[in-house]
């Protein structure tokens, strides 16, 4: 037992019962505050939490004793509040906290005010124990609720978003208690209106303006957006807002969409365009209760950004014009500049990749640009031209076990697929598109990586394509001469075979996977409302692709790689063996060659 | 009750609420006084004259806390006030002690009212009960709420900004505003107000007239003295600590072009046409002129304002820039003779000055080459252009050693005046005259060759001198001239090609890149980095920048053998033509048949002379040759390790028909 410390010398006990009370009123009043007085002290016992004892001298009567125990439980209330308001206040506890604390800040003056008022009793002699016991009634209930929020708040040193749960959650369990439950719907109005204030910075102007860290939208600066352009995996457009686990609860189902929200506001303020979402004072976000105004809010502030910022991209950044013009020069779709490029590229081309001059290739292409109908394109500036390491195969099967490519150590590696010892610059060309920001948030790295795998692909066709032109061109030679049971024969209908496996491969590629799916997704472009809408279509168009053009399925590939690589083979030894026919070695091994030819290619075919 | 209480009170209540309002306001009184102990008001313990209750004490010390509070803003704002004209507090500072003086005014008041409500005395066991207005402590402690949340605010601030002025005082005060209690939220949203309006005065005038009325150096812009022409780059500049964080990097920086130029036209450019863009500006944003317009809310409205201003007043030096001071022109002019863009001129004053410049570099007077460049002028194409801009073209020779030649020294300059030595400033003339100086050595190399070809081409006449009867000698020299045409060929190869690359892949496509950039510049800093832009990268891809020195010093070995390869021919074939008249008169006399037996022996003699030239001409060649074509390795090896991409074009374009590339690269 603590012992009992007295602010008096006189035992109370000693004073007749009617001065008893009126003194034990007169201490109680000054309780109620969280003063000590004569006959009543306070203990804060300090253990493993702040714990209030209230202490009321023993030789006060019985009857007193236990009336006024009845009240300690609020002066109780009172004082861990009122510590709570004080600790609240500070700087650092964030700006729900403070709201919070400045509402409960009221609350206790309007306690204190009526302490006074019961002062006020006391000093005309109206007031007895029972009616100090009454007229604290009305405050009993909700000082008691609010005591527990707070002690709950303080036990797990919530802030934010938390606290506004909590004072919910709070406010939901205390729902029979009609009373109770208004005021801490009041409290949590008040406080969330702070919160909300940083809610409509970022939902209207695409701005967090959070000092304290509160709000549920974190900006990861790390993150760049130049990234897009350069890293395969970038994560800007994922990773550089990104919700918080802790949302307040009235506003989860919309969590995603404010989100969004800003972040279309953020994309057109990195371009330059300071847009705000037009306001009126409709408008303004306030959450009251049941009342589900505030969502109406955010929905119009999406409408608008995502329209905005689609707009935006589509009319001043010409998106569309864009894509159509990747497609033109990645997906093979300009047959004349390709064929010219090719045909004055042959040479650097047939060096092996490390002794290409990208510098060469470079005005080759631009060369090719400017002298064919290219040149009336706008977008033909932007076309660069690179020389990969790699084969296809292996950097397909890279791109599979998701290595990041640009180091190019992990590619060894993968040794299992077997490596053409002579690759040239035919197999590892590829063009590249230069994308500037905010149309790379459409065209990702990852993206391009895509369209450049295709033309990859494509353009080994069309090589292989020109190289049994000119094979067939060297049979041609012998349209005079009877030819029929000759080596000759047979190896004029194998070209034509091959000519034919090739152009229908082509003609697969082009006519019925790309022109289709890229009709399909400048349809859906349409019809897209906000940009991530077009983002999906736009990679979903590419996946198809990359899927029917059967890039992802490796045994398809490999054999596909394989035949081309005959095909090839056949188109080399026909062009160095028919003019050196006349020599008799030479017919009989050309003969054997050709057999050997046919016999791989039909087991390749099937 | 009462009776017993008053024996344990020797004062009464109204008497402390006294002594508390007092104390409110920082005065000591009667019980309760200021202790320096513990730094705060208490009461006297209880003696034998004086007792208070337990209750009653706790009571009187926290509502004493607020005189504690109260005695330290106090003595701020009187600290403050008596300093007040200067540095120390400037007039942010001022306008705080103003904006607390002004929050303590409404705490006296409600001091007063409570004052008058002391005298009302303390009802006590039901006499008199009909005044309600008294004052207890309990009262007191209602209506000493709010006040002190205020109070607890400002002494925060006083003890949080004590040592801060100006513009950081200003910012340190918006740093404490981010509270989410609305009580708080108005009074600093009041205060800074208040606070910040001295501030955002200053920047007005600034955007709106160009004056830094900044007495106290309050402002996160500094200015200092400096002369016209560096007024632009040094003459003002950001101080960092004084930028409170309310406003933006870019907004400072925009702030501070704007004054700048402005004070740019009126010192340097003598123009007053900013005004009328001031105001339309001011106009247009809707702010009116007038003073104490701005509020710490609109920051918005400074940043408008900021813009607007910015956006007229630098249109309208970008267009006197153009217009009156012909900046383009200037810039065309020093393109043209600086940057050797005019030919006919750069072609005829070569061929005069050229002479001259073998002269060694101390008997070389420049009012001869002044001469020469008026005639070169007026001999070219250049005299149809300005007079004014011809006359700022000058020859300077630099400062020369011993052994230099007049071609080390000799240089063009072109003088710029207030305010185009803003952008022209003496370094960036330094720059143009080391681009310069390369593209001389550059044309003199080339001039050279063509001599050493205009020397060559008459030799079909000399090989007549060794008549029939010496075959073998002839067939020497044929072999020794054609070995000469070679390398000839090879050098002219070179030169002709880096020329070519300097002058369309350098020299035009930067100016064509400058003129754009110079066209879409809103502002001098745009045109500032434009014209530095141009500089740079002429510099760099002409191989003048810091990371080419090594390749830079084997051009300039190349140029060197190019020139020896010249002064040798010079010489070996001066030794031939000397040869000729001989031989001539040799046929003459054998003709005459007068000295058979001496002509006999002089013809064997001149053989033997011819020989001995034509092995050390021999000789001479190969070293060259030899010389030249290591170099040309070394500097074609360097230029893949170039940095710039057009290098890499220039080694494309030498070695078009990848001759040089037979030999594989690192042998050397």
């Amino acid at each position: 037992q603590v012992s009992f410390s007295s602010g008096s010398d006189i035992l109370i006990g000693s004073y007749p019962i009617s001065v008893q009370e009126l003194l034990i009123i007169d201490d109680l009043l000054f309780a109620l505050l969280g003063i000590e007085g004569r006959y009543i002290s306070i203990k804060r016992l300090c253990g493993k939490e702040p714990h209030l004892l209230f202490q009321i001298d023993p030789s006060t009567d019985l009857a007193l004793q236990e009336l006024s125990q009845r009240l300690f439980p609020l002066c109780k209330n009172f004082i861990s509040i009122n510590d709570f308001v004080e600790s609240k206040s500070h700087f650092n506890t964030g700006l729900v906290n403070h709201a919070f604390a400045a509402s409960l800040r009221t609350l206790l003056l309007d306690y204190q005010a009526m302490v006074a008022q019961l002062e006020h009793q006391f000093h005309l002699g109206r007031l007895s124990l029972q009616g100090l016991w009454f007229f604290c009634q009305p405050m009993m209930g909700s000082m008691h609720a609010l005591s527990i929020v707070i002690e709950k708040l303080s036990a797990n040193n919530l802030s934010g978003s938390g606290t506004l749960n909590l004072l919910q959650s709070q406010a939901k369990s205390m729902a029979g208690d009609n009373e109770v439950r208004n005021l801490l719907e009041k409290m949590e109005q008040s406080a969330s209106s702070a919160y909300l204030h940083i809610l409509e910075r970022w939902v209207y102007e695409g701005i967090i303006d959070d000092p304290h860290n509160e709000f549920f939208i974190s900006e990861n600066k790390s993150l760049q957006k130049e990234s897009l352009t350069q890293d395969y995996e970038a994560k800007y457009w994922q990773h550089r807002y990104s919700l918080k686990d802790s949302i307040p609860n009235f506003l989860i189902s919309t969590a995603g969409t404010i989100l969004t929200t800003g972040k279309y506001l953020n994309v057109m303020r990195e371009c330059g365009h300071n847009v705000q979402v037009p306001i009126s004072d409709i408008l303004k976000i306030t959450h009251a209760g049941s009342n589900h105004h505030y969502i109406e809010c955010i929905k119009v502030a999406h409408a608008f950004a995502s329209t905005e910022l689609l707009k935006l991209i589509k009319e001043k950044y010409c998106l569309v014009g864009k894509l159509r013009s990747m497609k033109r020069y990645l997906l093979i779709d300009q047959g004349d500049f390709l064929v010219h490029f090719m045909d004055i590229a042959q040479d650097e081309l047939a060096k092996r990749p490390d002794e290409i001059s990208v510098e060469k290739l470079q005005s080759l292409l631009g060369l090719a640009l400017r002298s064919t109908a290219a040149a009336v394109d706008p977008c033909h500036e932007e076309l660069t031209c690179c020389v990969e390491r790699v084969p296809l195969l292996k950097r397909l099967a890279m791109l599979k076990k998701r290595v990041i490519p640009e180091t190019g150590q992990p590619a060894f590696s993968f040794d299992e697929l077997h490596e053409p010892v002579n690759i040239t610059g035919l197999e590892t060309f590829c063009l590249s598109y230069k994308v500037r920001w905010p149309l790379s948030l459409v065209i990702t790295r990852k993206a391009l990586t895509k369209y450049q795998l295709i033309f990859r692909f494509l353009f080994h066709c069309k090589h292989v394509n020109r190289q049994l032109c000119v094979a067939w061109q060297l049979h041609q030679g012998f349209r005079m001469i009877n030819i029929v049971g000759t080596v000759i024969s047979g190896s004029s209908i194998l070209c034509r075979n091959m000519i034919k496996f090739i152009n229908s491969l082509l003609h697969y590629l082009t006519f019925e996977v790309l022109e289709p799916n890229w009709h399909l997704m400048h349809d859906s472009l349409k019809t897209a409302k906000s940009i991530d809408e077009v983002i999906h279509h736009h990679d979903l168009f590419l996946d198809k692709c990359l899927k029917e053009c059967l890039l992802l399925s490796p045994q398809l590939i490999q054999k596909m790689e394989k035949l081309k690589l005959i095909c090839l083979q056949y188109a080399v030894a026909v062009q160095q063996l028919i003019p050196s026919m006349c020599m008799p070695p030479v017919d009989s091994m050309f003969s054997d060659s050709i057999i050997s030819f046919e016999k791989e290619f039909s087991n390749g075919l099937q | 009750h009462s009776d017993l209480v008053s024996t344990e009170t020797t004062v009464s209540e109204s008497v402390l609420v006294r002594d508390v309002l007092y104390v409110a306001q920082g005065i000591d009184g009667s019980y309760v006084k200021y202790d320096v102990k513990i730094n705060g008001y208490d009461l006297p313990p209880d003696s034998g004259s004086f007792k208070v209750p337990r209750a009653t004490r706790t009571m009187v010390r926290r509502l004493c806390e607020l005189g504690w509070l109260f005695r330290m803003v106090k003595d701020y704002v009187s600290e403050c006030t008596e300093r007040f004209p200067t540095d120390e507090v400037g007039t942010v500072g001022q306008a705080f002690c103003a904006a607390l003086q002004d929050e303590l005014t409404e705490y006296y008041k409600l001091l007063a009212v409570l004052e008058s409500q002391t005298s009302v005395p303390i009802p006590k066991g039901g006499r008199d009960g009909k005044a309600g207005n008294y004052l207890s402590l309990m009262r007191l402690s209602i209506w000493f709420a709010e006040p002190i949340v205020k109070m607890r605010l400002m002494a925060l601030l006083v003890d949080g900004c004590r040592s801060l002025r100006g513009g950081a005082l200003a910012g340190a005060i918006h740093g404490y505003a981010q509270y989410g209690d609305p009580l708080v939220q108005e009074f600093m949203s009041r205060l800074l107000r208040r606070v910040c309006s001295p501030l955002f005065e200053i920047v007005r005038t600034w955007v709106l007239e160009g004056e830094l009325e900044d007495v106290f150096g309050e402002l996160f812009i500094i200015g200092q003295p400096v002369k016209a022409e560096s007024l632009w780059r040094e003459g003002y500049r950001i101080q960092s600590s004084m930028l409170p964080s309310f406003i933006s990097e870019k907004l400072a920086q925009r702030i501070l072009r704007t004054g700048k130029s402005i004070n740019f036209l009126r010192v340097c450019c003598e123009d007053n046409g900013w005004a009328d863009a001031a105001t339309e500006a001011a106009a247009h944003v809707g702010a009116t002129t007038r003073k104490g317009g701005l509020g710490y809310v609109e920051t918005d409205a400074l940043e408008a304002m900021a813009v607007e201003a910015a956006k007229r007043i630098d249109k309208h030096l970008m267009e006197v820039m153009y217009q009156r001071y012909r900046f383009k022109d200037h810039c065309y002019a020093i393109k043209q003779y600086l940057l050797l863009g005019q030919g006919d001129f750069v072609q005829y004053l070569m061929d005069i000055v050229g002479p001259e410049l073998s002269q060694p570099a101390n008997t070389i007077s420049s009012f001869q080459l002044a001469g020469l460049l008026e005639t070169a002028i007026r001999a070219s194409n250049a005299q149809y252009d300005d007079r004014d801009i011809l006359d700022r073209l000058h020859v300077k020779m630099m400062e020369h050693e011993d052994g230099d030649q007049g071609w080390d020294v000799f240089s063009l300059e072109y003088n710029t005046h207030v305010p185009l030595d803003t952008v022209f400033t003496a370094s960036v003339m330094k720059r143009y005259f080391r681009i310069f100086n390369f593209l001389w050595k550059l044309k003199r190399v080339e001039h050279a060759l063509i001599r050493v070809w205009k020397t060559m081409k008459p030799n079909r006449i000399i090989s007549h001198i060794f008549g029939n009867d010496s075959a073998t000698m002839k067939f020497q020299f044929i072999s020794v001239l054609r070995r000469c045409q070679v390398l000839w060929n090879e050098m002219n190869h070179f030169i002709r090609n880096f020329q070519d690359y300097i002058m369309f892949e350098v020299l035009e496509i930067s100016w064509a890149c400058f003129l754009e950039e110079m066209d879409a510049s809103k502002d001098l800093d745009d045109l500032l980095a434009a014209h530095e832009k141009y500089l740079s990268s002429i510099a760099l891809k002409s191989l003048l920048g810091e990371r080419s020195h090594g390749i830079f010093k084997t051009l300039f070995l190349l140029f060197d053998l190019i020139l020896r390869f010249q002064s040798n021919t010079d010489r070996w074939f001066e030794n031939i033509y000397e040869l000729q008249p001989r031989g001539n008169s040799k046929f003459k006399k054998s003709e005459r048949l007068k000295l058979g037996s001496q002509v006999y022996g002089g013809g064997k003699a001149l053989m033997q002379i011819a020989g001995d030239i034509l092995r050390k001409m021999g000789e001479d060649l190969d070293s060259i040759s030899k010389e030249y074509s290591s170099s040309l390795k070394v500097f074609i090896s360097q230029l893949p390790l170039q940095h710039h991409v057009d290098l890499k074009f220039l080694l494309f374009r030498l070695n078009f028909t990848e001759y040089y590339s037979r030999f594989p690269p690192g042998k050397y």
